[in-house]
């Protein structure tokens, strides 16, 4: 947990499974409201999911709207296309975040022809082998598009539709871009549900790319600070590539960097049109509601979108690891180790395995790992494991991830891991350590109860990714059916070194060259590429 | 809480990144005063154009916590809530790094750390740890500079057990040598290690121009000041600063209050009294004066801080403050700095300024951002000149009512739940401020007026003040030459 507490900004959300069922039967208190009870689904005849719960504490609600896209419906060339999309949301539709919508259109369509212009200029250059700073032709496009974009921005009321939120008392208003989904949160004094429903309507239903160019810009900044300048960015993002050979899992989520150059208004807008339908999309709702009202309020404004086709699958399978993947990251900082093995998608029977076996291994300071690592051998300062990175609904990997106490080294401690990991194999866990996953996992279900925003989260991710928020109540459930047995035959099968990535943070070794990543590339000088 | 400050266990879902970056709070969002909504208008209509909605304040009627105060000066606060089968409960500590010997900075925070993993007198620190992980207990002790803090979250049906243990940590740490070993290891790696991400360096090596380098605000650990520590030093340090007398416990949750009062009786009653410190940073030194300082590092991006000693919370100032720098930079997307830098010129991905009104000394006011290399002089330049642009012409009437309708109509959110309420006063009460402190800060600040915000933007900030701290790759220093005279922070190798 420290170990990504430790990223900055590339935060690590995990969704915790389950909400027992069963924790009514707590002899401890009073029987805690039962989740199963207390969500009440509804579904638009356009497909659109809506999941509410009533929570009166307060004259507040939660809300997290999440859809089914994601990095893992991108292609090479395009990589970073979800995020950006999801940057472009914010900047309004028809009727929000411009002075007139009319007179805006042409100029941003304008924008778009005189951008074509100076790719293709670009491209000619380039083949001719010329230099683009001696250009004419150039120098005046591009004097052309910024004029234009000053012509357009004079239409642009900025940042309108956040600013809405937060005029109304909004609060928590962020969205996020993962492998498998993406989300838009807000939370709000109870009675401004109106408005959230004209917004999120309004933009579901016909968002407007204006500012484009330089929000392609924005995300550039994001791509330097989060990974190019990040120790542990950079080394996620080569660990991910080196574990994934086909599948889109191994593309960094906020897109390699001439990917980003090259998005444009076109591709994003067709990407809006593939992924984000109704039928796509799940609302999940928590606090001082009446669902009634909000059920009625959601068909009033949701209820108009049309249905769309449903977006193509994902066809491409990850084909099995023939050997172990080991790859190095140059950094000037401390070295840090990662080890990834890969497994089954979530609803796998044996995902439910890991869940136990990520417990074992790391949860709290009696953990396997953190005993062996931390407190017996003093090799690591920390030591984590994860399941699903880095997405669920794709087979993905389990992945340990360990801080080295100097003088010791990387080679050391992946070696006490791994003795770790053969000890999963050869001897039967035993019961105490079964109870306490499961006492933990009971405890924390009943904890995430009491965060609105924190349930809508819950309840949304797993309707879109499990395609049932009842996932939460059933995955409990198999947890609590794997026994000692399950473990060692699922680490015998996964576990193993063909089957292996090893990622490592090390010093640049003197005399090698700087990266290329270090220099400046301006985002003005964009690749061609065909949408 | 929001997905994107939000990370807990168990079953990773997905790597996701945000929107834009959470900043650090700065000043608590408020509430309204149901008098200053009323005129507002209509009631709540059915419009469908989202910019002409108008809705009526929702009811603020929080529950008050009960406060109660232990013959040996402890102070409790109780909240039930009976909601979900859960007690948490947050003791606040007179105790802080601000009182380490200057020889052995990270003193109070080891302390913290190993009062929790050191185990007890009763509970070998083994023992503990199974005990609290098998009945998922979190307990936790922490150390800042300023103040200590300990939680504890745990089942009802595991209270007493929880509370006792609770009190034996805080009572009867017993420092388990190896523990405490362990523990300077730790705190070493990561002095090897806080140089690796440009962030920290930025943040530690501003607060070291703000308050000087050897002030407890902005004094770092070192190799040395942590060899230095002793157990014995950790058991001294925990001896003369931990006293009932100098504790606020809040619990809130699933409780009887009766029946835990007594148990708070049995568990804390016994504890006699002690010499409480009284909290006593000693004077700044730091010039008043513009200094630019520049710390060279390979990377791809210039991080970029700007500003300068501020006030104090209970200053007359403060609220208008708040407001001028909400509207600068601490509002997100509606602040100047958003606006301009990210949403306009596509130059910077975060972006904001922040205000931490002090209490016990001055505070801070600064921007913050981070951008690259080739565009480092014309976002400082923007970040000084939407500065002075503050001091030179009032704020728009439209953006002083987009603050304040965001300011009084977020209020709600400052007590959202019993443990965020008692929290609050908790904190209120530590730092000697009225408990509707809060309600105060709103009522005043709905009053404000354009002139007020230009009256303390003159006073209160000062561009030939600012002390610009830039860490970024060798060709930064350049472009700073413009903004002053530049000097160059070397790090030390070591961390």
């Amino acid at each position: 947990m420290t170990y990504q507490a430790s990223q900055a900004i590339l935060m690590l959300i995990i969704s915790l499974l389950v909400f027992g069922s069963d924790l009514q039967a707590d002899p401890g208190g009073p029987s805690a409201p039962g989740l199963a009870d207390r969500v009440i689904k509804h579904t638009l005849a356009n497909g659109l999911t809506v999941l509410l719960v009533e929570r009166h504490q307060s004259p507040i609600v939660s809300i997290n709207l999440t859809f089914g896209v994601g990095g893992i419906n991108e292609h090479n060339g395009a990589t970073g296309l979800a995020h950006l999309y999801e940057h472009m949301a914010f900047k309004g539709t028809r009727t929000l975040g411009t002075k007139d919508y009319a007179r805006e259109q042409p100029l941003l369509e304008e924008l778009d022809r005189i951008q074509h212009e100076i790719e293709q200029t670009r491209e000619r250059l380039r083949a001719d082998g010329q230099e683009e700073a001696s250009s004419p032709a150039l120098k005046q496009l591009r004097q052309r598009f910024a004029e234009a974009q000053e012509r357009a921005g004079q239409f642009v009321v900025g940042n309108e539709l956040a600013m809405l939120y937060q005029r109304h008392g909004g609060v928590g208003l962020n969205a996020s871009t993962g492998k498998d989904v993406t989300r838009y949160t807000v939370s709000l004094p109870a009675n401004r549900l109106p408005l959230w429903a004209a917004v999120e309507s309004d933009r579901m239903g016909s968002p407007v790319f204006r500012e484009f160019y330089k929000e392609r810009d924005v995300v550039l900044e994001e791509r330097r600070l989060r990974t190019d300048d990040s120790p542990n960015g950079l080394l996620y993002e080569a660990f991910a590539a080196a574990a994934f050979e086909a599948h889109p899992y191994g593309f960094p989520t906020i897109g390699w960097a001439s990917d980003i150059q090259s998005l444009t208004p076109a591709v994003t807008e067709a990407f809006f049109s593939t992924y984000y339908g109704p039928a796509n999309a799940v609302i999940a709702m928590v606090g001082d509601i009446n669902p009634t009202d909000v059920i009625a309020l959601i068909e009033r404004t949701f209820g108009n979108i049309p249905a769309m086709t449903p977006p193509p699958r994902v066809v491409t399978v990850e084909p099995p690891q023939r050997g172990e993947r080991r790859v190095e990251v140059e950094f000037d900082a401390e070295p840090v180790l990662l080890l990834g093995y890969h497994k089954p998608a979530l609803g796998h029977p044996d995902d439910f395995v890991f869940d136990v076996m990520d417990s074992i291994l790391s949860e709290g300071q009696t953990s396997r790992l953190y005993q062996r690592l931390v407190r017996e051998k003093r090799l690591v300062t920390t030591v984590d494991t994860q399941t699903s990175f880095p997405g669920a609904q794709a087979p993905n990997l389990f992945v340990m991830s360990a801080v080295p106490l100097a003088p010791h080294t990387t080679r050391e401690i992946e070696e006490a891991i791994t003795e770790e990991l053969e000890r999963l194999k050869a001897e039967p866990v035993e019961a105490a350590e079964l109870e306490k996953v499961l006492n933990n996992l009971d405890a924390e279900l009943l904890r995430s109860l009491r965060s609105n925003s924190g349930l809508a989260s819950q309840l949304a991710y797993f309707q879109t990714v499990a395609k049932d928020w009842r996932y939460v109540l059933t995955a409990r459930e198999r947890i609590a059916a794997v026994t000692p047995a399950d473990i060692q035959r699922v680490a015998a099968q996964y576990l193993t070194r063909n089957n292996r990535t090893v990622a490592t943070l090390v010093k640049p070794i003197a005399g090698s060259k700087k990266p290329a990543s270090l220099r400046h590339t301006s985002s003005t000088q964009m690749n061609p590429r065909t949408p | 809480m929001n997905a994107c400050s939000v990370s807990t266990r168990h079953h990773a879902a997905s790597l996701l990144i945000c929107l834009f970056v959470i900043a650090p709070v700065l000043a608590v969002t408020e509430p309204p005063p149901a008098a200053a909504l009323d005129q507002q208008g209509p009631r709540s209509s059915d419009q469908t154009d989202p910019r002409q909605m108008k809705f009526p304040p929702v009811a603020l009627n929080p529950p008050e916590p009960e406060r109660l105060v232990l013959e040996n000066g402890m102070v409790v606060y109780l909240l039930e809530d009976h909601e979900l089968p859960l007690v948490t409960v947050s003791a606040t500590i007179r105790t802080g790094g601000w009182m380490d010997p200057s020889d052995k900075v990270g003193l109070a925070a080891l302390t913290g750390h190993t009062m929790r993993t050191g185990g007890t007198q009763r509970t070998a620190a083994a023992d503990l740890d199974q005990e609290l992980e098998r009945l998922a207990m979190m307990m936790s002790v922490s150390i800042g500079v300023e103040s200590g803090v300990a939680m504890l979250d745990v089942l009802k049906k595991d209270l007493d057990r929880g509370l006792a243990l609770f009190a034996d940590v805080l009572r009867r740490p017993a420092f388990d040598p190896a523990r405490v070993e362990l523990a300077k290891l730790q705190a070493r790696e990561s002095i090897r290690r806080r140089n690796d991400q440009p962030q920290s360096v930025a943040s530690r090596e501003f607060a070291k121009l703000l308050y000087g380098p050897s002030h407890p605000f902005a004094r770092e650990t070192s190799m040395e000041s942590i060899g230095r520590v002793t157990r014995e030093d950790l058991i001294g340090f925990h001896a003369a600063t931990f006293h009932p007398n100098g504790i606020l416990l809040g619990i809130t949750g699933d409780f009887d209050k009766a029946t835990v009062l007594n148990t708070l009786l049995e568990l804390f009653g016994d504890w006699t009294p002690g010499q409480v410190p009284r909290m006593t940073p000693p004077a700044i030194e730091s010039a008043d004066s513009r200094q630019v300082r520049f710390v060279g590092k390979p990377i791809s991006q210039t991080h970029l801080r700007a500003g300068h000693l501020s006030i104090k919370e209970t200053d007359p100032d403060y609220p208008a403050l708040v407001l001028v720098n909400d509207i600068l930079g601490g509002g997100s997307f509606r602040s100047r700095l958003f606006q301009d830098v990210r949403t306009k010129q596509g130059l910077a991905y975060s972006i904001s300024s922040v205000l931490r009104g002090g209490i016990y000394e001055r505070g801070v006011w600064g921007m913050r951002t981070e951008t690259k290399t080739a565009s480092t002089q014309q976002v400082i330049a923007t970040l000084v000149a939407n500065l002075e642009r503050l001091r030179e012409q009032p704020v728009t009437d439209a953006e002083l009512e987009e603050a304040k309708e965001a300011f009084v109509n977020s209020f709600i959110f400052s007590f959202a739940s019993p443990a965020s309420i008692v929290n609050r006063r908790l904190q209120l009460e530590y730092d000697g401020l009225p408990k509707d402190f809060l309600q105060q800060l709103r009522d005043k600040v709905m009053k404000l007026t354009k002139e007020d915000l230009l009256r303390v933007a003159r006073d209160q900030l000062h561009p030939e003040r600012l002390k610009i701290l830039a860490v970024g790759p060798s060709d930064t220093a350049r472009v700073l030459a413009g903004f002053g005279e530049v000097k160059e922070i070397k790090l030390d190798p070591e961390g």
